[in-house]
């Protein structure tokens, strides 16, 4: 499988995490800056939880993933997979308690 | 540092929904140069997406315009043209995977399926894309390449696109009407259309190869 690939896979397993529990208006969408943004928004979080700190912290290093297309096919950044894994099991965490 | 302007500004197609796509050129890291704004390539990078004949270099070398050079020249231009692109069954292959992928997904009942739509409709992009510039050699770099390929494009209703084509939005710059469940569900029944669209795009690749 390509790096490319599993970014994808990568930012689909956190929004599955996420979106376990039931938020509500509307899941979480992706991982873009303005997805979150309106995430935030339309659910009424409160932006400086901590939930909402580790979501920034994997869109940060998922970002072109979430947010570009076009050099996307250009395979660019190396994979953080130990950093994402771990940001995710702090999300589910954060998610079920 | 050099800064370009590419995508549908360039072309002139711009929507309602269109963002400002651009790239910076830099040698290292710049914080003035925000990732939420641009694109951001090291000199090295570049030149090695020009080596690999990869789709994005094309696109840029056929599509980009010079905003800001600190040296006063093109360096895009200065580059000539990328090397011939030759990965195109290989990344048809990688598209259509990755459609796959969020096919299965989705059938699985996935909780986040506008997301998995959103890639859906990227690796119809995207695919399209790679066939425009490897097959048909009418490089088509367009949000909507796929409906650019005369005889090859896909075959969807363009309702059922468009839904595709929003989820992307949503997912990526967190604009639009939220989803309905009929429309979600319409969607789905489409999925098996697209799937086969691939696989013959695939195909023809490997057939031109």
């Amino acid at each position: 499988m390509n790096e490319f690939s599993n970014r994808i896979s990568a930012q689909r397993c956190i929004l599955q995490v996420v979106n376990r529990k039931r938020w509500e208006k509307e899941e979480l969408l992706g991982l873009s800056s303005k997805a979150i943004e309106r995430w935030i928004s339309v659910n009424q979080i409160n932006p400086s939880c901590y939930l909402v700190e580790l979501i920034k912290t994997a869109s940060t290093q998922l970002f072109f993933l979430a947010n570009k297309s076009q050099e996307q096919i250009s395979e660019d950044y190396k994979m953080i997979s130990q950093e994402i894994s771990n940001i995710s099991k702090e999300i589910e965490l954060e998610v079920t308690c | 540092m050099h800064i370009y302007a590419f995508g549908s500004i360039c072309r002139g197609d711009i929507s309602l929904g269109s963002d400002i796509d651009l790239l910076a050129i830099v040698e290292e890291y710049d914080p003035r140069i925000s990732p939420d704004t641009f694109s951001i390539y090291s000199y090295k990078r570049i030149k090695e997406l020009w080596q690999e004949g990869n789709p994005f270099a094309w696109h840029l070398s056929l599509e980009a315009r010079l905003i800001f050079a600190s040296d006063r020249t093109d360096y895009l231009e200065l580059l000539g043209s990328p090397k011939k692109y030759t990965k195109c069954v290989q990344d048809c292959e990688k598209f259509f995977s990755l459609f796959q992928e969020a096919h299965t997904s989705i059938i699985k009942g996935s909780n986040s399926i506008v997301f998995d739509f959103s890639i859906v409709f990227l690796s119809i992009r995207n695919i399209a894309t790679c066939f425009s510039l490897g097959v048909n050699g009418h490089p088509n770099f367009s949000r909507n390449s796929a409906l650019c390929l005369a005889s090859n494009s896909i075959p969807l209703n363009l309702g059922l696109y468009q839904i595709l084509e929003r989820a992307r939005i949503l997912c990526t710059r967190g604009y639009g009407e939220k989803l309905t469940d009929d429309e979600i569900n319409t969607t789905i029944q489409g999925l098996s259309e697209i799937h086969e669209w691939m696989h013959d795009l695939v195909e023809k690749a490997k057939a031109h190869e």
